[in-house]
């Protein structure tokens, strides 16, 4: 493309496919983020179950902060993106407000065991899946996407479940994989989605 | 009478430039210059010209060892770019 007048109609075609050919990669890639999660999620849960499950000991449960880690890792590796739409931006910001919420609660859950030896820290999960299913449930109402909208509907409903039986019974090691479950149906099955829209 | 048309924005490069950032949030330098198909050289030169006329921002950021440059719509390039909408309708007899 050089510099050059243009008439009237060719500026108008030109705007025409300038913007058309801005929107077709927007969504290439918006999936891979979701499958990353997904599967390192997925794939700890079980990890973490079958350690708890083996030894019986529930330290292993410590495992859990390489969540911590691998957002460190994925902030690192993640190319900075060539650009950024309007949709991208709102994202991100939602996603920012879901990881100040997590660092808080699990600033506030680790005060508490420490200090007044509260078994706090028994908390973080169902609260994790709450905050997660609500940033997934947001993301969808941006994207227009069903599938988004309406599946940490199962992460509300086992956050239900987890804070009820804390309650009647503490936490169990089966918590681990109901987490990974969350995440499966929330992030590998919608990121998958995504991605097969955008190359379709 | 017809509006006369904003020589900034009534050349391609510089017109192909505005309508991608118009329909984005920011876009950076290599993205532009693939979707525009047009040399670095060229490309510089006419964003250097929307930048000093205001209507578009650049960000210059390092990446390890290379420079990113970010560009963005400003409030004034965006009027601009309406304003130019608006008098091609015009021109075309579009309502």
């Amino acid at each position: 493309m050089e510099e050059k007048d243009l008439t009237e109609k060719e500026s108008l075609e030109l705007i025409a496919r300038m913007i058309q050919s801005s929107k077709e990669n927007m969504e290439v890639g918006r999936g891979n983020r979701f499958l990353y999660w997904g599967y390192f999620t997925v794939t700890l849960s079980i990890v973490v179950y079958v350690l708890v499950a083996l030894t019986n000991n529930s330290i292993w449960s410590c495992s859990w902060m390489l969540m911590f880690g691998f957002w460190g890792f994925i902030s690192y590796k993640e190319k900075k993106p060539v650009v950024v739409t309007y949709t991208d931006k709102v994202i991100n910001q939602v996603w920012r407000v879901m990881g100040y919420m997590f660092i808080l609660t699990f600033i506030v859950v680790s005060i508490l065991q420490l200090i007044a030896h509260y078994p706090s820290l028994s908390l973080m999960m169902p609260l994790s899946l709450l905050y997660v299913g609500i940033g997934v449930s947001i993301t969808g109402i941006i994207l227009q996407d069903k599938w988004l909208i309406y599946s940490p509907f199962i992460s509300f409903v086992i956050t239900f479940y987890m804070l009820t039986m804390l309650i009647i019974r503490g936490p169990s090691n089966s918590w681990s994989l109901l987490f990974g479950f969350a995440f499966g149906i929330m992030y590998i099955i919608p990121g998958h989605i995504m991605n097969h829209k955008a190359h379709r | 009478m017809l509006k006369e048309l904003d020589p900034l924005l009534h050349s391609q490069l510089r017109l192909a430039v505005v309508s991608i950032l118009m329909s984005v949030d920011e876009a950076d330098f290599v993205y532009l210059r693939e979707k525009t198909n047009a040399t670095a050289g060229n490309l510089s030169i006419q964003l250097e010209k929307l930048s000093g006329a205001g209507y578009i921002e650049t960000k210059r950021n390092m990446e390890g060892k290379k420079t990113r440059t970010i560009c963005r719509m400003t409030d004034k390039g965006k009027n601009a770019f309406e304003e130019y909408v608006k008098a091609l309708k015009g021109y075309l007899f579009i309502k």
